[in-house]
């Protein structure tokens, strides 16, 4: 009998065991394609998913299996959820949460968190998962602990004061006894940071600013008190070289956003990539790729890692399309420049040097009567994702092609309201266009476009059936052949596409998920 | 002893004052009694006075310019220079706006502004759009004649009479001043509506194309909507037609065109001012 009960006992304790997402599952999340545990589906942000069901035969017999409306539809969707064990996490405007099953889209639970009477945006892209805690930043710029079975608290911290115009929106993310969260708020006079909180108890572990006070490295490229008002905002989730134990985050503009007087040097480490040592936060390196910006050229976007041989030797490197219009290639020991080539139409750098700093044209600065630049303001690259292929080895680029006429204006800053000084305005409608470039990852080499209607604002997944998922802003969700970019399936979600699309599998079924409108959609094979 | 009472009396007075002051202030913060009302009636009237326009700008560009552009063509946020700004018909709407954002939408409130600050951002906001009501100098009656012997109908309706190829007239005087009209009667093609509906947000609207079909079929007509895959158009005929565009050999757009006929030459001015007066107005005209 006493044994009996041992044996239900145990039963009842395996079951949790078996239900965590650990860290060492996370670190080999390729080899378990049926989950999709990171944001960027593993550590390098390949958003690549090995499994095959779907290839480019059968792409075309793809149908909805489920679809599921948010609960609270203030805005475009943009989640990139998480799926582990059969659910799926996902976040819903407004930084709530919601977990479903992710076979049948049925809700299981929902978490909605207090916020602001006057939110600066809804906006949120997705949670992080370790062990069985789900994590999520909010709009009032809370890191929130969530029971991964039921959704309930198991701790709240306050990461920064919304009121000084903080605020989160990137997904976290969950590695060896960290949760490392970046913040929001750059173009509202903040001062840049990165912070690692415990996991089991929300307490602060390490927070770096990225932008260095008085007397630090790199605040020489700082006058006065311009440091305080900043900005370089941490505001998209990085990624992490478990082998090399460094995490690779980038970071935003300098602020004021249009106008550097105030501000002239390189502000650093204002639209740079960092990579950090995620046990104290120290910054190992450096790279910046816009110094003293003046265009919203934010370096957030996801850096990709994967190896490969450069000049005979073989490399650890990292890569990244920034929004100022160059593909970078960097070795991700050293922060060392090893290509930079231009992937959309750019008018402002004449060339980069041998270290890769650019050299600038007379139209690289914004003027009080305008000065026409290319690209345009965020559109040649931002937060939607790239995808990586390890099959084809190309780096997937959803790029915008247009110019801004960028303003010079006064600055003022002023708690409460953006601070920009200057403005934009966009080429014509009809001249903004878009493509999905496959990149030849080493080189930067254009392999083949796909052209879109307008610019994309929507992440790419690549498969190991062959395929490469996209949206467009005018809601079509399709698929092209990887090694070509042949359109070969598109289906109207009847809405906005803006949001990265995951790969999970259930029972021997592959799915492919996107957040469009007001829904998240799961296709399947019939 | 009677000095006491005094003082008793005094204390009880004042402190019956104090809480009589304060249930009144409470009273006038929280259920807008007198004089509070008054002052939002004041407040009220300050805000019919017209704002000031170039204050507006100054304001518009720290506050709005970084989602609506620099000069409100847009760029995150959509473009405030066209003829209707569909969440606000008027003044008091787009007032609403800008003080509490969109809620199911995606503009957040910016700050705290002043009625004064509201009035300048609304008078800049409506001068973008053109949309700001001079007097018109022609004939509204006359110009309907000018309108019914040019046949206009066949490809507008006004008051529910004609042809929608072009726009829809009715009320086009609430979303145009009379300087775009005059434009769009002289230079059609400089005047194409940009993206005043949600189907054709960041588009051209009526913009000409050409197309041949797999089978060698040729069309002309306007665009009602695209995508990356797909146009829906409606040829001259006013028939609708949509296609995959894998399946169309050519595809030929044309933004700088208009299919609307320049009047310039065809009428006098004066007659152009009748017609814009008609525009502006096709109730004066009964």
């Amino acid at each position: 009998m006493r044994l009996r009960i041992l044996l239900v006992l145990l039963a009842f304790c395996a079951t949790p065991a078996t239900a965590q997402v650990s860290y060492q599952r996370i670190v080999h999340a390729d080899e378990a394609p049926g989950d999709w545990l990171t944001y960027s589906g593993n550590y390098s942000s390949h958003r690549f998913s090995r499994l095959n069901q779907i290839n480019a035969a059968n792409v075309g017999q793809l149908r909805p299996a489920w679809v599921y409306q948010v609960q609270h539809p203030t805005g475009t969707v943009q989640t990139s959820p998480i799926v582990a064990n059969g659910i799926m996490y996902l976040t819903e405007p407004g930084s709530g949460v919601t977990a479903l099953d992710a076979r049948t889209g049925r809700p299981i639970w929902t978490f909605t968190p207090m916020l602001p009477p006057r939110p600066l945006t809804r906006v949120n892209r997705g949670v992080a998962i370790l062990d069985d805690t789900v994590f999520v930043g909010t709009v009032a710029a809370h890191l929130i602990a969530l029971d991964a079975r039921s959704g309930a608290v198991r701790w709240d911290v306050v990461v920064e004061d919304y009121n000084r115009d903080y605020y989160i929106t990137s997904a976290p993310l969950a590695i060896d006894g960290r949760i490392v969260v970046g913040v929001a708020g750059g173009d509202h006079g903040t001062r840049g940071f990165l912070d690692a909180y415990d996991p089991k108890t929300g307490k602060l572990v390490w927070r770096t600013y990225t932008v260095p006070a008085p007397g630090e490295p790199g605040s020489e490229t700082w006058k006065g008190d311009s440091y305080k008002t900043g900005g370089a905002p941490t505001w998209l989730t990085g990624s992490y070289d478990p082998s090399l134990n460094l995490l690779y985050w980038g970071t935003g503009n300098p602020g004021p956003l249009w106008n550097g007087d105030e501000r002239p040097g390189d502000n650093l480490y204002s639209c740079s990539l960092l990579a950090l040592d995620p046990r104290d936060g120290t910054i190992k390196w450096h790279f910046q790729f816009t110094p003293g910006d003046t265009h919203d050229w934010d370096a957030n976007q996801i850096p990709v890692l994967f190896d490969s041989v450069v000049n005979g030797r073989a490399r650890k490197l990292v890569a990244t399309a920034n929004r100022n219009g160059f593909y970078y290639v960097l070795d991700r020991e050293t922060g060392e420049f090893l290509t930079g080539v231009p992937f959309v139409k750019q008018t402002w750098a004449e060339r980069l040097e041998p270290d890769g700093r650019p050299v600038m044209t007379d139209q690289a600065h914004p003027s009080v009567q305008g000065t026409l630049t290319y690209p345009a303001v965020g559109s040649a690259a931002n937060w939607w994702s790239p995808t990586y292929s390890p099959l084809t080895r190309f780096f997937y680029q959803p790029a915008g092609e247009s110019g801004s006429t960028y303003f010079k204006g006064e600055i003022k800053y002023e708690r409460g309201t953006p601070f920009l000084g200057g403005g934009v305005r966009h080429v014509a409608p009809e001249e903004r266009w878009g493509a999905i470039r496959a990149l030849e990852a080493t080189t930067g080499k254009l392999q083949w476009e796909f052209r879109t209607h307008s610019p994309p604002a929507a992440g790419l997944l690549s498969t190991a059936g062959g395929l490469i998922f996209g949206g467009t802003p005018e809601g079509d969700f399709f698929a092209l052949d990887a090694a070509a970019g042949k359109p070969l399936w598109h289906f109207q979600v009847g809405s906005e596409v803006r949001a990265n699309p995951i790969s999970f599998g259930i029972d021997g079924k592959q799915y492919v998920a996107i957040a469009a409108g007001n829904a998240v959609f799961a296709f399947a094979l019939p | 002893m009677r000095r006491k009472w005094l003082v008793a009396a005094w204390t009880a007075a004042v402190g019956a004052g104090l809480v009589l002051a304060f249930v009144y202030g409470i009273a006038v913060a929280y259920y807008e009694v007198f004089p509070f009302s008054l002052l939002k009636f004041v407040q009220k009237s300050n805000a019919r006075f017209r704002g000031d326009s170039a204050e507006g700008k100054k304001l518009f560009g720290s506050l709005c310019s970084q989602c609506h552009g620099v000069d409100g063509s847009g760029a995150e946020g959509p473009s405030l220079i066209r003829p209707r700004l569909s969440r606000a018909a008027d003044d008091e709407a787009l007032r609403r706006i800008i003080v509490d954002g969109i809620e199911n939408g995606r503009m957040p409130p910016v700050r705290q502004t002043t009625t004064k600050e509201q009035n300048d951002l609304i008078a800049y906001v409506r001068a973008l759009g053109r949309t700001t009501p001079t007097e018109a100098k022609g004939n509204a009656r006359r110009g309907r004649e000018v309108y019914d012997r040019l046949g206009c109908s066949s490809c507008h309706i006004m008051n529910g009479d004609g042809t929608a190829v072009g726009p829809e007239l009715t009320r086009i005087a609430q979303n145009r001043g009379q300087d775009y009209l005059r434009q769009a009667l002289i230079d059609p093609a400089s005047a194409l509506p940009s993206g005043t509906t949600d189907v054709s947000r960041g588009f051209d609207e009526f913009l000409p194309v050409r197309l041949v079909t797999r089978g060698g079929r040729e069309i002309r007509g306007m665009r009602v909507n695209e995508d990356t895959f797909t146009i829906q158009i409606r040829d001259t005929e006013n028939q609708f037609h949509s296609f995959e565009k894998l399946d169309l050999l050519e595809l030929e757009q044309s933004p700088r065109e208009s299919l609307m006929p320049s009047l310039k030459g065809r009428i006098t001015e004066p007659e152009i001012d009748d017609l814009v007066a008609y525009l502006s107005d096709p109730a004066g005209a009964q």
